[in-house]
């Protein structure tokens, strides 16, 4: 680079300033309005500092951060996706449960019938039983 | 006294985040906007630019900073247009469903007006307007310059960081930087000049 190509980029710069002073309003107001979200993530200085200061009473340790604070505002997050995920498990074995229901009455119902099971099994008899049934 | 001293140091580290972010907001937006070419997408870059600055780098010394934004600031605009591809193939997939024409239902009369600023208030009109067509040619000059050598430029010489710390920033070597802004500097001369601006 040049002393000549920095000069040049500087008169550009120039111009870019100018450029950011006029700014849209309420693009202005948008950026300042992001910067406080930005901000009210920080830890409240006063605050922080307190219970910096009690955890380092406390026996060194470094307090409660804003760090931990995100760490429990995500750990509810994780604690609803958990909920949500053990309702799913559970009402799968309550289907599973329903369906073993089903069958021991089935086998149950078979067992008990009078009819011996290769009965069920056997087509000639259901043949029979489909023309008892018509006539 | 100790309590004092402590509440004094986070202060001064909350004073100097919220005066750093006032100070490059407005350039961080220009230069998202140069990138992305689209005023609500640049907005939302920087906004998330700032929030990862001040969740992940708060505890950082004041110095370190500048460099730290620019760095979050390049890889937002990244994963913009990481997301943005992903989305277009979903958008082409799904465009025979959609509305071609939809008018912009987040019109806001604000925009229309211009942030007030002190510096122009009793200046000649006819230069006022030239240099905003001045600088809406240096602009599209810019905006239409390589990604890499556009990144070089701006950190460089709007954000004033040396060589090495735009190259920390862009994830490069420092002679690319200087390859880079050089490059950047002549392609926008060319232009200039062959829109007939002379600086």
């Amino acid at each position: 680079m040049t002393t000549k190509d920095q000069d040049y980029a500087k008169k550009i710069v120039t111009y870019l300033d100018r450029g950011t002073a006029e700014l849209k309003a309420g693009t202005a107001y948008r950026l300042q309005l992001g910067r406080q979200e930005a901000l009210a993530r920080l830890a409240d200085p006063k605050r922080a500092a307190e219970l910096r200061l009690a955890g380092a009473h406390a026996g060194g340790g470094s307090g409660t951060t804003g760090t931990d604070r995100r760490f429990w505002a995500s750990g509810r997050l994780w604690i609803g996706i958990a909920l949500i995920a053990a309702a799913g498990f559970g009402f799968q074995q309550w289907q599973a449960y329903q369906q073993l229901k089903d069958i021991e009455e089935t086998d149950a119902a078979i067992l008990s019938s009078d009819l011996p099971i290769d009965a069920y099994l056997d087509r000639g008899f259901q043949n029979w039983l489909k023309h008892a049934v018509d006539e | 006294m100790g309590f004092a001293h402590r509440t004094d140091l986070l202060l001064a580290s909350y004073q100097e985040i919220s005066a750093f972010l006032a100070e490059v907001e407005r350039r961080a937006f220009k230069q998202a906007m140069f990138a992305v070419r689209d005023e609500h997408s640049a907005l939302d870059v920087v906004q998330d630019a700032m929030l990862k600055l001040t969740e992940k780098y708060s505890e950082k010394p004041a110095a370190e900073l500048p460099m730290l934004f620019q760095r979050i600031l390049q890889n937002t605009i990244h994963d913009h247009f990481r997301r943005q591809k992903v989305r277009s193939t979903w958008t082409t997939l799904l465009s025979a469903l959609g509305k071609g024409d939809e008018k912009d239902d987040d019109f806001d009369p604000l925009e229309t007006l211009a942030a007030k600023s002190d510096s122009n208030a009793n200046a000649d009109p006819a230069q006022l307007l030239e240099q905003a067509q001045i600088m809406a040619i240096i602009e599209q000059a810019l905006a239409r310059l390589p990604a890499r050598q556009r990144e070089a430029f701006l950190l460089r010489y709007w954000e004033e960081l040396d060589v090495a710390e735009t190259a920390a920033a862009m994830g490069c070597s420092e002679g690319s930087v200087k390859t880079h802004c050089s490059r950047a500097v002549h392609a926008l001369a060319l232009t200039l000049k062959a829109k007939g601006v002379t600086l």
